[in-house]
């Protein structure tokens, strides 16, 4: 995405010099979603919400971000009113669990946690394309009027420990400053309340050579078990006092040429407040082990389908449609764009199919056409990725709904264990 | 779980942890040795020594080494005159990269340095290298690397996973 991102950068500095020449429609703020089968929520009776919005990031001018989410979050020292600071550029991410801060854009000191006597906590965090390393630190959180005490922070890139061992850098490229990671943190909101999990917690997971978390001496590194669950870095919102079972997230109509930003919010809880009900909707249930369902497109069953605010598009198979060249590989460019729909199905930790079935349609247009012709816009609804066609493993057996999904959307994210008046969690309602 | 290759999706329950502790301790130096580009011969050596946890299958063209870690599954795909040319992965973590593509891992970072992605998939498009990947966390990583002028004739991208 990087690659369309910096196309649109050059294009956008050439706009912004002819800025008056853009007056096509679409182009500004978009209000939340007020239309279209998801009436909006009443005025919130507690400070449950919280403002999100799709802009173009933290370094515009080093290439903007494409469909990716952000907010605010007001971090504090343990214990401290005084001490506290409020970061914005964070990515609202439902594809992982957990608040991560790149260490340039905190002030504050955060405590940072300890394994054993003079052992700090480090976690090396793997995404796709690389890996984030630094201390687990502990902050008390606002988001919107929540609040939640010590809760288990990544400190990406923090000081004073050692470099990434190899077991870390190895899986790709280093996502430690805020130019490379695309944003000042990533407030990590999916289904599950620890990032790593069970498998994590003990001694014995200390020899596994892709470890998550580490011990670090001012030296040296060692793979380590974190101990608790509790240690590890945590969904916060499951740290709430109240409104704690889950997210709603509500985002405005994209139009078909894209827009410049698009507002938003996050509701937090589910039917736990007058404004978060969960009301008519469809339910798919989330397999408890890994988090994802089944979605069946063009006949072909994808059982390691994901619903990912943090994915720039939507994400798919499918070879009939043209792919784009050069700067814009990697995702579709047909030449004019395309109707298409999919259906999308709960599943149960076997893998199996449950509860109803349901159709979801969707568009994808030429990113590269979408790019170009208006470039200073950086939301897209109809932006769509290439997943390569191969046989079932899960780089093809999956279908990602990205951040499209969920504009002109309001999607309910219900985390595991945790119950609605709907289901118990771990399920995504929209 | 029949109807999904690749996961193992007992990776939190301790009795499979260490049977792949001891899988994954003795693999290092067999993946640092089956490099993309690299001949085939220290895999089938060590082959012996990994008994159950490597397993080798021959094809029409070519063969595929297939490694069972504790996180996953990595595939090595190696040509009739014994080149590995792809390796494919899928798991619940990312693989070691660097020991996998080798010579190709520092060209590789320097282009995802340039085209960046939302760290859930990458595609990175080399004149000698294509990298495919996707992943998210607590879910499945899976990816393919290949060298595109090595893929022997008769193999196709689809064999590729």
């Amino acid at each position: 995405m990087r690659a369309l991102s910096k196309i649109l950068r050059i294009a956008a500095l050439t706009s912004i010099a002819a800025l008056s020449a853009c007056g096509g429609g679409g182009g500004g703020p978009i209000a939340p979603a007020s239309g279209g089968g998801s009436p909006p929520p009443p005025p919130p009776a507690v400070a449950n919400v919280l403002t999100v919005q799709v802009d173009p990031g933290p370094v515009p001018t080093q290439g903007a971000e494409i469909n990716t989410l952000y907010t605010s979050v007001t971090v504090c020292v343990p214990g401290s009113t005084t001490q506290c600071q409020t970061i914005d550029n964070i990515q609202v991410d439902t594809g992982s669990f957990g608040l991560r801060l790149v260490s340039s854009a905190v002030m504050v000191t955060l405590p940072v946690e300890t394994v054993s006597a003079g052992n700090t906590l480090v976690e090396c965090t793997q995404f796709a394309d690389g890996y984030s390393w630094g201390s687990v630190v502990t902050a008390d959180l606002q988001i919107a009027g929540e609040t939640a005490s010590s809760v288990p922070v990544q400190l990406i890139g923090s000081s004073g420990i050692p470099a990434a061992p190899g077991t870390c850098s190895g899986t790709g490229t280093a996502e430690n400053t805020v130019a490379q990671f695309g944003a000042n943190g990533l407030l990590g909101v999916g289904v599950y309340a620890q990032d790593c999990g069970p498998s994590c917690v003990s001694a014995g997971s200390a020899s596994d050579q892709y470890s998550s978390y580490y011990s670090c001496t001012a030296s040296a590194c060692q793979p380590s078990g974190t101990g608790t669950l509790a240690a590890q870095v945590t969904n916060p919102v499951t740290l709430f006092g109240v409104d704690n079972n889950g997210v709603i997230i509500t985002l405005a109509s994209v139009p078909a040429v894209g827009a410049a930003s698009v507002a938003g919010t996050m509701t937090f809880g589910v039917d736990t407040e007058t404004n978060n009900k969960s009301g008519t909707q469809r339910v798919v249930a989330l397999d408890p082990d890994i988090g994802e369902f089944q979605t069946t497109f063009n006949g072909q069953t994808l059982p390691y389908s994901v619903f990912d605010t943090g994915s720039n598009g939507y994400y798919f198979a499918d070879s009939s449609i043209t792919q784009c060249t050069g700067n814009y590989a990697g995702f579709y460019c047909p030449s004019s764009p395309l109707s298409l729909s999919a259906t999308l199905q709960g599943e149960n930790v076997s893998g199996t199919p449950v509860g109803t079935a349901y159709t979801v349609n969707f568009s994808v247009a030429s990113s590269e056409s979408l790019s170009t012709s208006e470039p200073t816009y950086i939301a897209f609804s109809n932006l769509a990725g290439v997943l390569p066609s191969t046989g079932n493993t899960s780089l093809t057996g999956s279908f990602d709904w990205g951040l499209p999904f969920y504009y002109g959307n309001t999607v309910y994210t219900v985390f595991e264990g945790y119950t609605s008046s709907v289901a118990t969690g771990p399920y995504v309602a929209f | 779980m029949k109807s999904r290759p690749g996961i193992d999706r007992n990776r939190s329950r301790a009795p499979h942890w260490r049977t792949g502790l001891l899988a994954a301790a003795l693999l290092l130096p067999c993946i640092a040795s089956a490099t993309l580009g690299q001949p085939e011969a220290s895999v089938r050596a060590d082959a012996t020594q990994l008994k159950g946890s490597i397993q080798a299958t021959d094809l029409a063209n070519y063969r595929v080494h297939e490694i069972q870690l504790s996180s996953g599954t990595v595939r090595e795909f190696v040509s009739l005159d014994g080149h590995v040319f792809a390796i494919a992965w899928s798991g619940r973590s990312m693989p070691n990269l660097r020991q996998a593509l080798g010579e190709y891992f520092d060209p590789y970072v320097a282009a995802l340095q340039v085209t960046r992605s939302d760290h859930r998939h990458v595609r990175v498009e080399l004149d000698n290298l294509v990298v495919q990947s996707t992943g998210h966390m607590r879910g499945t990583f899976a990816g393919r690397a290949y060298l595109p002028q090595a893929i022997p004739a008769g193999v196709s991208l689809g064999d590729l996973n």
